[in-house]
């Protein structure tokens, strides 16, 4: 308990002036430095070197480290993200529930059509390699990512606005944008996993040797202390880092020493290192084992990224779903609820819609994706699709029949497949599954092919603005239900999406995207996804999740 | 060393060339037909957000698009001049990626090809002078046994045993001293059954020999007659299949270093395979070809040297066809 400042000991009253003064002064002075650092910017509340959060080695056990380390080509939506996520910086955070805070980028201006944009960068910002991350080195950064060196096998990142014309440094911590058209989704694609900062040094070396990882430079939290091509990736902290993300409550050096990601490819190895003590993450463990080892004591994570729930789209030039009827009864044909209870665990939630619940501007339309059989039976009914003797049905002598390609970057696709084979086959519908591996699925699986009558979709993305871009072909778009440009209404809904200048105007927008989409059955959603799953020794705490579902280890510590 | 040893050897050179050229090819067909290419196969993640058109261009780039039997040709002329080429999957040297795997693996079957001399040692030692109520029987069908147990499995075991019940190695340095030893024991138990089994059968014939009878009548012990009058003729043979278990040393190291997360050339293949990285394959393959190649060719070349038995014919010696 304090005693108050002016209390006095009836035995040393003398004493008050001197020892009671000098306590009294230091009590002062302790507020005036506590106050002072609350004044005076986050990144600069470093954490002094005897915080005793500091210190501990985590290990991270992960089943690939992709291929390339060439930072625009590698595969950082999968796994190489967790390497560059501590190696590097981001101009915002993104957190789980998809909302953007400043990082690197202090604060930004948009114009009212939202094709200007106006960075303003922190100062005092370096590179590992001592280069500082100013506006210069954010517009290499911006240039690369749009563009790519194609000719030198640098390729662009997939999911940077194409509309991006240009950026300027205005002066050394002002940077300014410019779209060809309205890119709303801009700044939260700046927090996205491609959009890395890395040294303009790096950034101008050739591909080969952007290729070693040593050689790229971030500016993150933890520098590359050694690595090994498919074997191990050992990261050490940077004690000078001060510009962490004020979202994540901590902007100094890592309170971990090091942090080292190891290839091993078996899952169970991966669990059974962490239950040893060998290691402290286990990275993709079997969904079946997470109750168990929940119950064990261990932390297990199941973070929703934010993007398209896992689920199926349709091809409408194909037969039978060029017919509304047969679309709608599908979506009630399928229990999702038994997927949930069968395949996965309730870590794994219900679809509301065809994008993930936790996304900015996601609506809850989760009555029509209700399971009701007879409904379904009613319309193929309507539809003209009756049951023979044998409870299949058909149409002119045709079968009804779905064929579904098996996600092979999805493990649990085909359990998914299986189940729903069970469900429709209960209202007469025959479903083929065919499975292939990556580089077949990639060659024979095209989303609006003309043998691919629905297409399973698994995908992140950070601004729910790029979803209706991705529907129609217009401005290359995917055209995921092979529509083209014949759904007036969804077109409509796209360029008005597109040219919405502010998140008000584009939220009823997007909302009735979604219930049209859904309605028309022209997605088909399963289960909202979790991409990935950690188990954490219980030694390891404070780690935090970003809103594409990746740990940061820069707030963790470890128990001594 | 007669006058046909010359001969005999710049024959068996040359034929090492052209299997290690037709290796070469084969595998750049055999990979080159299958479906998809690195370069596409990770474009085409959806999460990557590429289109087709962008996909295309970059395929271009890397010059993917042009008929196989140009890119057959361009990868030939450099293979010949000692260029392995990029890695399409890491963007790297693929002679870097080889250097930086082959140490681990190569101490990985050295290990294990001593791990199995000796278990085949010892099995075929106790195979002739255990006694059969100790368990002879038992030790003759241990090499059966070891072969039939696949070394992934035998590795998950030992792993799991070894690693995380008695913590005698950590997992998690598959480069250590204990893990490699441990690893080395996985591949290395199918392979000394193949050796025991070659073993076995030449010292029961030996045994069975005069000279062997003589030795036992003048008092000699197992070990003696063992190591001084049995092993060396029963060794010959043994000396094929140690050439021919290489390759398999090779081959099984890619499963066993899968198991135990080490990096080598094994799982420099895996990777590759998966990725179908084409340079990266062709250079790994006819690396193992040449291997494969020169130890048996050093196997053939040696075993005239060892065995005064066998003996070259120079060709005016061979025999003829009969004619007609």
């Amino acid at each position: 308990m304090t005693a108050p400042f002016f209390s006095r000991s009836p035995s040393s009253h003398s004493a008050f002036s001197r020892r009671r003064l000098r306590v009294w002064l230091a009590r002062a002075a302790s507020v005036a430095v506590v106050t002072l650092a609350g004044m005076t910017p986050a990144y600069s509340a470093t954490p002094g070197a005897d915080d005793p959060r500091n210190g501990g080695d985590a290990t991270f056990l992960i089943d690939s480290l992709g291929n390339t380390w060439i930072p625009n080509n590698s595969a950082i939506s999968s796994f190489q993200g967790h390497i560059w996520g501590h190696v590097t910086d981001k101009l915002v955070y993104v957190d789980g529930d998809g909302k953007t805070s400043p990082w690197i980028a202090e604060r930004w201006e948009q114009n009212a059509d939202a094709t200007q944009f106006t960075l303003h960068l922190k100062k005092g910002v370096t590179f590992s390699d001592g280069a500082p991350l100013d506006a210069a080195a954010v517009v290499a950064n911006l240039d690369i990512w749009s563009a790519g060196r194609k000719s030198e096998g640098i390729n662009p990142i997939g999911l940077f606005p194409k509309t991006y014309d240009h950026a300027e440094a205005v002066d050394a911590a002002t940077v300014k944008v410019f779209f060809k058209a309205p890119t709303l989704g801009f700044i939260p694609t700046l927090g996205y996993h491609g959009s890395i900062l890395i040294s303009p040094r790096s950034l101008a070396l050739p591909a080969a040797q952007q290729a070693d990882l040593r050689k790229s430079a971030g500016s993150g939290p933890f520098v590359v202390e050694s690595w090994k091509e498919g074997g191990f990736v050992r990261l050490v902290k940077r004690r000078d880092y001060r510009w962490g993300p004020a979202a994540v409550g901590h902007s100094g050096p890592a309170f971990l020493n090091s942090l080292t990601y190891r290839l091993v490819s078996e899952p169970s190895l991966r669990v059974a290192a962490v239950q040893s003590g060998q290691a402290d993450i286990a990275y993709n463990a079997s969904p079946q084992e997470l109750k168990s080892l929940r119950g064990e004591g261990f932390t297990v994570v199941t973070p929703r990224y934010l993007g398209f729930v896992n689920g199926l789209a349709l091809n409408t030039r194909l037969a039978p779903f060029d017919d509304l009827k047969v679309r709608q009864a599908l979506q009630a044909a399928i229990d999702r609820r038994e997927i949930i209870d069968t395949v996965y665990t309730p870590d794994w939630k219900l679809a509301t819609s065809f994008i993930q619940s936790n996304v900015p501007g996601a609506a809850d339309y989760g009555r029509l994706l209700a399971y009701d059989p007879v409904r379904a039976g009613r319309l193929l009914d309507e539809a003209g699709w009756v049951k023979d003797a044998k409870g299949a049905r058909a149409k002119d002598g045709k079968p009804l029949l779905l064929t579904l390609n098996s996600n092979p970057y999805l493990a649990t696709s085909r359990a998914i497949d299986e189940l729903i084979a069970q469900q429709l086959g209960k209202i007469g519908w025959r479903v083929v599954i065919r499975a292939y591996d990556v580089p077949t699925y990639g060659e024979k699986v095209r989303i609006g092919g003309p043998a691919v009558p629905a297409y399973e979709v698994t995908r992140s993305f950070i601004d729910a603005g790029t979803v209706a871009g991705i529907l129609t072909d217009a401005n290359n778009g995917e055209n995921w239900f092979a529509l083209g440009e014949s759904d007036r209404k969804i077109n409509e809904l796209r360029d008005r999406i597109a040219g919405a200048g502010s998140a008000d105007i584009r939220r009823p927008l997007l909302d009735e995207l979604q219930k049209y989409v859904l309605e028309q059955g022209y997605f088909i959603p399963r289960t909202q996804i979790v991409q990935r799953i950690y188990v954490q020794s219980p030694r390891l705490k404070g780690e935090k999740y970003n809103g594409i579902a990746y740990a940061s280890y820069y707030t963790a510590t470890k128990a001594k | 060393m007669n006058r046909a040893y010359p001969a005999y050897a710049c024959k068996r050179l040359a034929q090492a060339f052209v299997v290690i050229a037709l290796t070469y090819v084969f595998t750049f067909v055999v990979v080159s037909v299958l479906p998809g290419d690195p370069v596409t196969n990770v474009l085409r993640d959806p999460q990557n957000g590429f289109s087709e058109a962008e996909i295309q261009e970059i395929v271009a780039s890397h010059g993917l698009d042009r008929p196989i039997p140009v890119q057959l040709w361009a990868s030939l002329s450099r293979f010949v001049v000692g260029d392995l080429g990029m890695s399409m999957r890491s963007d790297r040297p693929v002679a870097t990626l080889i250097a930086e795997v082959l140490p681990s693996t190569l101490v990985l079957a050295g290990t294990a090809l001593f791990i199995a001399l000796v278990l085949a040692l010892v099995i075929a030692y106790g195979t002739q002078f255990v006694p059969r109520r100790y368990g002879q029987g038992l030790l003759r069908g241990t090499p059966s046994l070891f072969l039939s147990v696949p070394s992934f499995v035998i590795g998950l075991v030992l792993i799991h045993a070894f690693g995380f019940q008695f913590g005698l190695f950590q997992v998690i340095e598959p480069d250590s001293v204990p893990a490699t030893l441990f690893a080395a024991f996985a591949l290395g138990i199918p392979v000394s059954a193949q050796i025991a089994e070659v073993l076995i059968v030449n010292l029961d014939n030996e045994s069975r020999q005069e000279y062997a009878a003589v030795a036992r009548a003048r008092g000699l012990g197992p070990a003696r007659l063992f190591a001084r009058h049995l092993l060396k003729p029963s060794a010959l043979p043994v000396v094929t299949v140690v050439a021919l278990t290489v390759g398999e040393l090779l081959g099984g190291s890619l499963i066993t270093e899968t198991v135990f997360g080490r990096t080598g050339v094994g799982s420099l293949v895996q990777r590759s395979v998966s990725t179908q990285d084409l340079p990266v394959l062709q250079a790994v393959v006819s690396l193992a070809a040449v291997v494969f190649v020169l130890v048996n060719l050093v196997a053939d070349l040696v075993y005239p040297l060892l065995d005064p038995r066998v003996k070259l014919l120079e060709p005016e010696h061979r025999p003829r066809a009969v004619q007609a």
